[in-house]
């Protein structure tokens, strides 16, 4: 088996290198034999799918046939381990994890090259870019990090098994999107680089990778939030987000892919900031691969680990290759990204695009810089230091604000200009809403002046209504003007309203999203928690709820063996829910995790962590949080995505115009 | 040993036939023109156009603001129009000039 | 002792220990601040107060040693510092305003004023150069022929 996938490797190698190879040769010679040549390229890198479809068939089937002859089968799974997780061996290591790479880029590749018949010459360009990417991790599988190395010496009775803090269902799930997403953003990226190698005359090539890019921005999008449920859930302390630099780094493509979604807007209907997106969409993919470098090199939790590690120098060299190539076509063909016309007032739909950009990537830059300072720090002053949550909340909650506010003013700005009549027209009813909420939340009790975060707290959802009432009020005078057409009534016309413009009301479902997950958000100025040793029908009282333990007790499987406790959960005296902390010992990893037991509800999180056991009494000693607001994160992510599948649907009532007298073509390069 | 080195030649002899064993014809697909990109830009700009007169039947800016925006919109759907119109009287042209010289 | 039991004397010590900072108020909020800008040092990479590492070494002591501390009294800075200097830099959970950390503070501020600047600079270049079109851009038209086909736009785009 372990040759098939190795030769498998090889093979897919040498696809893709064909497929590069050839399909630059053929772009560059013109004539007959160039298409045929273009053709056996663009099925070489078809094949190149199927090829790394096997190699990563034959390691899934390793572990499942638990063939620890393979050393990467005996460090991340077991014998005892669940069927699903057998699975997600294939990302739990980094071998496999970079073979997982491989395969959805060829995944992405192979949709690519299919779809070729849209307009097969910008096809064959982009092609050409994702070959490159392919080869480069290919090279890497066959030279650098295999995953079906042997075994050396004796072979072994069982696997060392996978980290526990992976056995859950969200990590089956959660890393296969994240990579969907990083890897995602390389196909926009074959295409602007394509584009711009080319030429390409007009802005289509951004209409054709439109949708590209907001699949791979949903899918990061998902993955980020599965990452952060998997945290809640399984990690134990609490949170959500910790800014782990690999948390981080899945932030970073995020940022400047959202940056990406806006402002190509403004090359798309106005032809303007061609550059600007050109090297938006480069920064997002570089960001993912550095994100992938810096998950996979350790670069960050050491600098020893660091120079252990021969993929980190890899990366390196292959991010400045890319770094490379495009200042090298950007300077030949820069003059093809002149701009079409000027920003004529700084408020304009544009300038808040503009200044969207700017706070996006000002944050994109923050949180990079906060990774990397401990090394910077340790080069500079020879001392490691800490960079850590209070530093990134400090820094960002400032730069999300200001975004809150252009999220909740940007929609209402017209293009080009607007004038201060218009001004007037649009935000008097959001701003007043906005004050009239910041008024009843301090009337009800919330002192901003007391402490920062909740003066956060306060400014957050005031903008966050500001944003909601910005939203419904486009939805409304929307449908308004529908209804006054057909004489439907508001709903009817507010779902036709965006059935004509996917895209745009979409894109306000997904703002609508975030300012539910930003409350949620806003809500962890509120947190409280609680630790006690807890026997037989002791208490534990935290805000309104009353935890009583009812019983503890052990169990044990042949993966791992368990502590657990009951807790009846009281509310005004009155028994609403049993809560089950649990903690594991993982036996052939020989670690233990903990698993909270959660009570949501709309106000809060009832959140129970079993710490451990105290050996002298055998009583367990139980953590509660009281989490205001949580659910609001994990409801607003769902509408997130609702958002962005609506704004991928095309529109309705496509606008038909007559059809043009059949003509001889002249070629493109006419005008130029 | 020897079923996985034949199963790795089959793998190997099914590709190249893939890649390589390319009978009938390609599709090359029509080349981009002016006239396709200019037809383009006209879609983009009535789109503008049409967001434009939207928005201002939605109430979200005064009369004035409307008809200086609408003007500059025209202006520019006015000068892809006159090149559509131009590149599309030479090709009939040359069409009419093609008929010509196959009756001759 | 054990490891876990040595644990657990010391959370039913601070059981005892934190009700009665309760008493202070003000103490209870201080031990919650400043164990909060301070990290474990076991490599979890968590808040010292967060860190729920069941059997971690260090979290347990830690948490005491800053009970004492601000039992004591002793100011923010002090306590602090006494912490650097037993677990070393990378315990407090934040650079700190003074020496080369002042860098990693203003950085950011620093690269959002660049960036408006940037960008207020690149919009007044925009506006005081001629706007030079890309080569293919369609050219302007004028008069007659301006009417007809902007009334040629204005039918087509009326629904």
């Amino acid at each position: 088996m372990p040759l098939i996938g190795s030769f498998a490797l090889l093979l897919a190698l040498a696809l893709t290198a064909y497929s590069f190879l050839a399909g630059i040769l053929a772009l560059v010679r013109e004539g007959p034999s160039s298409a045929r040549l273009s053709e056996t390229a663009r099925r070489a890198g078809i094949a190149s799918f199927a090829i790394v479809f096997l190699a990563a068939a034959v390691l899934v089937t390793a572990a499942f046939q638990d063939n620890f002859s393979i050393a990467y089968i005996f460090h991340h799974s077991n014998r005892d381990l669940p069927a699903p997780y057998k699975f997600a061996v294939l990302w739990s290591g980094q071998e496999g994890s970079l073979l997982f790479w491989s395969l959805l880029l060829s995944a992405y590749g192979l949709v690519l090259r299919l779809r070729y018949k849209t307009d097969p010459r910008l096809f064959a360009h982009a092609s050409v870019v994702i070959a490159a990417v392919q080869v480069f991790f290919l090279l890497l599988l066959n030279f650098a990090a295999h995953p079906f190395a042997i075994m050396q010496g004796s072979l072994p009775a069982d696997g060392s098994g996978l980290n526990p803090l992976l056995q859950y269902p969200e990590m089956v799930i959660h890393p296969p999107m994240l990579y969907l997403g990083y890897v995602g953003f390389t196909v926009p990226f074959a295409f602007a680089l394509a584009a711009l190698i080319m030429r390409y005359p007009g802005e289509k090539w951004i209409h054709i990778t439109r949708r590209w890019t907001m699949v791979t921005w949903g899918l990061l999008t998902c993955g980020i939030f599965l990452v952060m449920h998997w945290a809640y859930s399984v990690l134990g302390w609490g949170g959500y987000w910790g800014w782990d630099p690999v948390e981080n780094a899945s932030f970073l493509p995020w940022l400047t892919g959202t940056a990406f979604l806006h402002s190509v807007m403004m090359q798309e209907k106005r032809g303007m900031l061609k550059t600007w997106n050109m090297w938006l969409i480069f920064s997002t993919f570089m960001l993912s691969i550095f994100g992938t470098f810096l998950t996979r090199s350790g670069v960050v939790s050491s600098v020893h680990a660091f120079a252990q590690s021969s993929i980190g120098d890899w990366f390196v060299a292959f991010l400045g290759v890319i770094f490379v190539t495009c200042i090298f076509f950007y300077w030949k063909n820069r003059s093809h990204l002149l701009s079409e016309h000027r920003l004529e007032s700084l408020v304009s739909r544009e300038s808040s695009f503009l200044f969207n950009n700017l706070l996006l990537l000002v944050a994109c830059f923050t949180v990079l810089w906060g990774t990397l300072f401990p090394v910077l720090s340790e080069w500079v002053q020879g001392t490691r230091v800490t960079v850590g949550p209070p530093f990134f909340n400090r820094v960002n909650i400032p730069v999300a604000l200001l975004l809150l506010l252009l999220t909740a003013v940007g929609p209402l700005l017209a293009w080009r200009r607007t004038s201060a009549e218009s001004l007037k027209r649009n935000f008097r009813f959001p701003a007043l809403g906005a004050l009239v909420v910041a008024a009843v939340l301090v009337a009800f009790g919330m002192r901003p002046w007391k402490d920062v975060s909740y003066f956060y707290s306060l400014m957050t959802i005031a903008l966050a209504v500001m944003v909601a009432l910005t939203v419904i009020s486009e939805f409304v005078r929307g449908g308004r003007v529908i209804s006054g057409h057909t004489g439907q009534n508001l709903l009817a016309s507010m779902v036709q309203l965006t059935r004509r413009n996917t895209r745009r009301y979409g894109g306000y479902i997904v703002h609508f999203g975030v300012i539910v997950v930003v409350i949620g958000f806003a809500g962890s100025a509120f947190n409280q928690d609680k630790e006690q040793e807890m026997g037989f029908g002791d208490k534990l009282t935290i805000g309104s709820y009353t935890l009583v333990c009812q019983s503890y007790t052990q169990d044990d499987n042949p993966n791992y063996g368990s502590e657990w406790a009951v807790m009846n959960v009281f509310k005004g005296g009155k028994q609403i829910a049993t809560l089950n902390p649990e903690r594991r010992f993982y036996k052939a990893s020989q670690q233990t995790s903990t698993m909270p037991s959660i009570r949501s509800s709309v106000s809060n999180d009832l959140y129970v962590v079993y710490e451990g056991q105290n050996p002298d009494t055998g009583r367990p000693i139980i953590r509660a949080h009281l989490n205001p607001l949580v659910m609001w994160i994990w409801v607003g992510v769902w509408i997130m995505i609702v958002g962005t599948v609506v704004a991928m649907i095309p529109n309705t009532a496509p606008v038909r115009v007559m059809a043009p007298a059949r003509v001889q073509p002249a070629p493109a390069g006419a005008g130029d | 040993m020897t079923v996985a080195l034949m199963a790795c030649m089959f793998i190997a002899t099914a590709t190249l036939v893939y890649v390589f064993y390319l009978p009938g014809t390609l599709y090359l697909g029509p080349r981009k023109t002016r006239l396709s990109f200019l037809r383009e830009r006209r879609e983009t700009v009535y789109e503008n156009l049409r967001d434009l007169s939207f928005e201002f039947k939605a109430g979200k800016f005064p009369d004035a603001d409307y008809q200086a925006m609408k003007t500059s919109l025209e202006e520019e759907a006015a000068a892809v129009l006159s090149e559509i119109a131009h590149l599309e009287e030479v090709a009939r042209n040359s069409a009419a000039g093609n008929k010509k010289g196959a009756r001759v | 002792m054990t490891a876990a039991s040595k644990r657990a004397f010391r959370i039913v010590l601070l059981g005892i220990a934190i009700p009665m900072l309760m008493g202070a108020g003000d103490q209870a909020a201080r031990f919650n601040d400043l164990g909060h800008r301070m990290m474990c040092v076991c490599g979890c990479n968590q808040i010292l107060l967060e860190c729920n590492h069941v059997g971690c070494t260090y979290s347990d002591r830690m948490r005491a040693e800053l009970v004492a501390a601000v039992d004591r009294g002793d100011n923010d800075d002090l306590t602090l510092q006494s912490f650097v200097q037993k677990y070393g830099p990378p315990v407090l959970a934040a650079p700190t305003k003074s020496g080369f950390d002042r860098v990693a503070w203003v950085a950011p501020y620093l690269a959002l004023v660049l960036g408006l600047g940037l960008v207020t600079f690149i919009i007044r270049g925009w506006n005081s150069r001629p706007l030079v079109l890309p080569a293919n851009a369609p050219a302007p038209v004028h008069g007659a022929e301006l009417d007809r086909f902007r009334a040629q736009a204005r039918k087509e785009t009326e629904t």
